[in-house]
């Protein structure tokens, strides 16, 4: 598969940054459009690339999931913040010992799943948020190795939770129960799918199809791989500013890929480009340049 | 490159400030004298291995080439509180050799061996890459060469290894010899206030 670069989604131009200091998060609604993080901000932004509406977090936002209800959670340092769409504020969940900086939060059945980048472990919660168990510590390193500081998974239909492990160089797969179930990618400079440098790769997403999507760093890359973990397309790391690092990446219903810029602090947008036959291409790099690029 | 000012002009600017603070009695000469000690620094938002933003080139290798002491007085640095502790560390490994059975790069990047990797705890047997390294660079071999800086720096690594002029092997030269060949104005005269 090949995947184009339709567009850059920018504040007010493709040129300007959607944020003034960082970007951290892009999540696909399924209700259309985007919401991304940043600074201390919360943007909602439209199919065409507006923002349509934007609001104040209490601390800088890491991460932002949004639940059956619609509800918009947002993962802070020490705390998580929940607002309706319009914005407004509906309640501070506030654990200091179990948030230290949550980096993504996920959603399986009643549960609520947080990862707390600061212990290195995804925390599953209940309903009434009592504290379940940790998943992802019970080894070697006490936690995810992540030296990138940045701990992303998400949770696929049937509950299993996919999680970067980025200084193992690989995607690791737990039940709820914290068993690890799965695990795939390994280091390496030399083929496409390898995960190169010292941690990659760094954030993740799953598509409806059950495609997995990662970004990786030095040099910036996002690769799709599909349900048996093999490379199915790459983007190259000319796309994107080659200092970029912890490169957040959504999916949306279409398909359509949004990957963070974090030093220019865009999104830029990918679309699939289907074959003439119909079926998928070879794995085509779209460039060979940047540290580490096979 | 800039003209660095020579420990004969530190020591005149010393004197001259001695002159002045002495109209203003012996206490106030106590209090304020300004020293002509000082040390040759690094720069680290000036030197092409550790300032941020600059990727995907070579080391500067000036800094072992051009220093008079034999094996040079700059050395790396590993800052512990900022090292990941990266099971695959690219200041340790040459991330572009071929990998091993043990999926961990076949050579090292370092030129002189200077750099120790050690687990921190036991290795586990079925999954070696599921562990914790410490990293220590041995004095007596590093000569500063940078390639370890350069490649440990962000967003490869995370820029915990630095290269330092030790003050304790420098010889304070006049004018730094590494100084008049760096082509970045890197080396900078360090003057110490003291009292
Ligand atoms: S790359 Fe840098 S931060 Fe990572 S282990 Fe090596 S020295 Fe430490
Ligand atoms: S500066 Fe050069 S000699 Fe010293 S530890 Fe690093 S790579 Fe080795
Ligand atoms: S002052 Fe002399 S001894 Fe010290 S770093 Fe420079 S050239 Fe080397």
């Amino acid at each position: 598969m090949e995947y184009a670069r339709i567009r850059v989604i920018g504040g007010g131009g493709p040129d300007k940054p959607l944020f003034d200091a960082a970007l951290r998060d892009i999540v696909a609604r399924p209700t259309g459009g985007l919401i991304v993080v940043g600074d201390s901000v919360i943007k909602l932004v439209d199919d065409a690339g507006r923002v349509e509406r934007q609001w104040s977090t209490e601390h800088p936002g890491y991460c932002a999931a949004v639940d059956a209800k619609g509800t918009i959670w947002v993962g802070e340092p020490g705390q998580i913040e929940t607002f309706n769409p319009k914005g407004e504020r509906q309640a501070t969940w506030r654990d200091p010992d179990r948030f230290g900086l949550v980096t993504a939060i996920g959603f399986a059945g009643e549960f609520v799943l947080i990862a707390d980048a600061q212990d290195r472990c995804i925390r599953r919660f209940d309903a009434s948020h009592k504290w379940l168990n940790d998943i992802g510590n019970d080894n070697n390193t006490k936690g995810f190795a992540i030296p990138n500081g940045y701990l992303d998974f998400n949770v696929d239909d049937k509950g299993i939770i996919h999680a970067i492990s980025s200084g193992k160089h690989r995607i690791e797969r737990y039940s709820l129960e914290g068993k690890m179930v799965g695990r795939f990618g390994h280091f390496g400079q030399r083929k496409p799918a390898d995960f190169p440098g010292c941690c990659n790769p760094t954030n993740m997403t799953l598509s409806r199809e059950g495609l997995t999507i990662v970004t990786e760093k030095a040099g910036p890359r996002m690769k799709v791989f599909d349900k048996s973990d093999k490379l199915l397309g790459f983007v190259g790391s000319d796309a994107f500013d080659e200092n970029c690092k912890n490169m957040p990446v959504a999916v949306d219903a279409r398909g359509q890929i949004y990957v963070g810029d974090t030093v220019k602090r865009v999104i830029v947008v990918f679309a699939p480009q289907p074959s003439e036959s119909g079926k998928t291409t070879e794995t085509k790099p779209t460039t060979t340049q940047g540290a580490g690029t096979p | 490159m800039s003209e660095q000012p020579t420990r004969r002009d530190v020591l005149g600017y010393a004197v001259r400030g001695t002159g002045v603070v002495a109209l203003g009695g012996a206490a106030a000469f106590l209090a304020t004298r300004a020293a002509a000690e000082g040390a040759w620094t690094i720069d680290p938002t000036k030197c092409i291995n550790i300032r941020l933003g600059l990727t995907g080139v070579d080391a500067c290798a000036l800094c072992a080439s051009e220093c008079v002491v034999p094996l040079s007085a700059i050395r790396a640095v590993n800052d512990y509180a900022k090292c990941g502790r990266c099971c695959i560390c690219p200041a340790y490994y040459d991330v572009t050799s071929e990998v091993g059975s043990d999926g961990l790069p076949m050579r090292k990047l370092c030129p002189r061996d200077a750099i120790e990797r050690t687990a921190i705890g036991e290795v586990d047997p079925d999954d070696p890459l599921n562990n914790f390294y410490e990293y220590i660079i041995d004095e007596d071999k590093c000569n500063g060469c940078g390639d370890c800086v350069m490649a440990c720096k962000e967003p490869a690594g995370l820029g915990s290894i630095k290269l330092e002029v030790r003050n304790d092997l420098c010889l304070d030269c006049n004018r730094c010899a590494i100084a008049q060949a760096c082509p970045d104005d890197a080396i900078l005269r360090e003057v110490k206030e003291t009292t």
